[in-house]
Parts: structure tokens; C-alpha cells; sequence
């Protein structure tokens, strides 16, 4: 009974999270992946915890750029730009929106502007990180 | 019915853990290098004399540390190999796709992430 409440609740916000437009398509093909294609069950918890670990990285990286006196433009777009391919890999669709959203700025080497972009792109990040922390341990 | 050899090349441990479930799920399990300089070692190997013959394909990111996928793609080329070598790059600009093809890469396709439903155009290549 308690595995059907948990498998309930676990639905209940996946269903959530892909209303919100906080995940898209491809994470729901990483889904079938793990259930048809012969991956490994954790392979989605696998996918998020890459993700996770890497988001965080470059996020602390190019806040890191952002704060020096003089700021690598280049080095920030490169950043971006990986973070939203990571974003794209596990279907967060609302970070990789933010990071998409964030290449204006970096292109016009306007400091406030990334400054601003990258406060949506942590802000984007943390909730879905959330989500996918409370998902990974329903899925436990 | 001889499996096919698919060489993955690609430095983002995310993209390779997906790529890889992707593959799988066509039946497809692949040899993997974390960089061009990678690949053209793997590719030297298979093809010397105590190698395991060509590479069907070879999937190539554009962007990797010591060595990027447009020039792996061309030392590849260079040895006289004519695997079938895909481009897959999140950089898909006309000139992100004329770069490749002249550095001797056959195909390009974005990092448009496949799943059951649309797994990887096998056409382009023929195995032995």
C-alpha cells in the first residue's frame, strides 16, 4: 500500500513537472529509454545527478567570470553553451529556455544584463534540481 | 548478422550516458572517446594490422578538449579511412555544417536527442 502511495505521488509530480513546462519531450524519452530500451533502472536518476552536478559547476564558474573586473565574454558564452546542452540532454526545458535567453546578453558584452540572465538561469535551476531530488527519492 | 561498430565520440559524460542508452536501444553498443585525439588512436588501432577492421560510423561532437571533432575528422581522413563519419553538434550554423563536411565528415546532424520513438538514421551508412 505504502509502494502505491509512493508510486502515486511520484506520478503526481512528474505529471507536474512536465505541465509547468519544467521538463519536455526528452525527458520523457530518457523515461521510455529505462522502461523500453533496456537501460539500466536508475539510468534517469543517472541522467539528473550528471546534470545536477554539472549545472552547479558552471553556474559557480560563470559567476565566477561575471565577478572579475574585466569579464571573458567568450568564456561565459562557452559556459552557457554547455550548460544548455546539458539542460537539453535531461529535457529541462525551462533552464535550457533561460540559458537560451541569456545569449543576448553575453553577445552584447553587457555585464548587468548577464548578471540578470544567469539569476534566472540559477533560479530555473533550482527548482527543477528540487523536483529532481524529491523524484529520486520517491523512486527509491 | 555481423553487429555493427560504432565509434561515439564526445567529452560530456551526460551526453555520452545518453547517446550510449540511445544506441543500446537500437541494438547498437559502442567502442567511446572522450576527445578527437581518442578517436584517431581508436581509429588507428582497428585499422592497423592486429586491428578488428574499420568503424561502420563514427559520431563526432565539435567541441573537446586536445583535440575537436573537425580535426580528428580530418586526420581520420588522412589515414585513408572511409568510415562513415556523422558530425553531431549543438553548433549547427551553415558554417558550423560547411566546417565539417569540408574537414571530410559525410553527414551533420544537430544534437537533436533521439529516443525509441526516433532512434538514430542508420541510412547513411552500410555496413560490410
Amino acid at each position: 500500500m505504502a509502494a502505491a502511495a509512493l508510486r502515486a505521488q511520484l506520478n503526481a509530480l512528474l505529471a507536474n513537472m512536465f505541465t509547468t513546462g519544467m521538463v519536455d519531450e526528452q525527458f520523457q524519452q530518457l523515461q521510455s529509454l529505462q522502461e523500453d530500451g533496456g537501460s539500466a533502472s536508475g539510468f534517469v536518476a543517472e541522467v539528473a545527478t550528471l546534470f545536477i552536478d554539472d549545472a552547479d559547476r558552471i553556474i559557480a564558474d560563470i559567476a565566477a567570470l561575471l565577478d572579475q573586473p574585466v569579464v571573458d565574454f567568450d568564456k561565459v558564452d562557452a559556459h552557457v553553451h554547455q550548460l544548455k546542452g546539458s539542460s537539453s540532454s535531461v529535457g529541462a526545458q525551462k533552464v535550457k529556455l533561460a540559458c537560451m535567453h541569456f545569449r543576448q546578453f553575453y553577445e552584447a558584452k553587457s555585464k548587468e544584463g548577464c548578471l540578470m540572465a544567469l539569476a534566472l538561469v540559477r533560479s530555473e535551476f533550482c527548482d527543477v534540481r528540487n523536483k529532481f531530488q524529491t523524484m529520486m527519492q520517491l523512486e527509491q | 548478422r555481423r553487429r555493427i561498430r560504432v565509434l561515439l565520440v564526445e567529452d560530456e559524460e551526460i551526453h555520452r550516458v545518453v547517446a550510449r542508452a540511445v544506441l543500446r536501444a537500437a541494438g547498437v553498443e559502442a567502442d567511446e572517446a572522450e576527445n578527437g585525439a581518442e578517436a584517431v588512436r581508436r581509429v588507428r588501432e582497428r585499422v592497423g594490422g592486429a586491428g578488428a577492421g574499420a568503424y561502420d560510423l563514427i559520431l563526432t561532437d565539435k567541441q573537446m578538449p586536445i583535440m575537436d571533432g573537425h580535426e580528428a575528422t580530418r586526420q581520420i581522413r588522412a589515414m585513408g579511412v572511409t568510415t562513415t563519419i556523422v558530425a553531431v553538434s549543438s553548433d549547427s550554423l551553415p558554417s558550423d555544417v560547411q566546417a565539417f563536411i569540408a574537414a571530410g565528415a559525410d553527414d551533420f546532424t544537430p544534437k537533436v536527442h533521439a529516443g525509441p520513438s526516433n532512434p538514430p538514421d542508420q541510412s547513411c551508412f552500410t555496413p560490410e
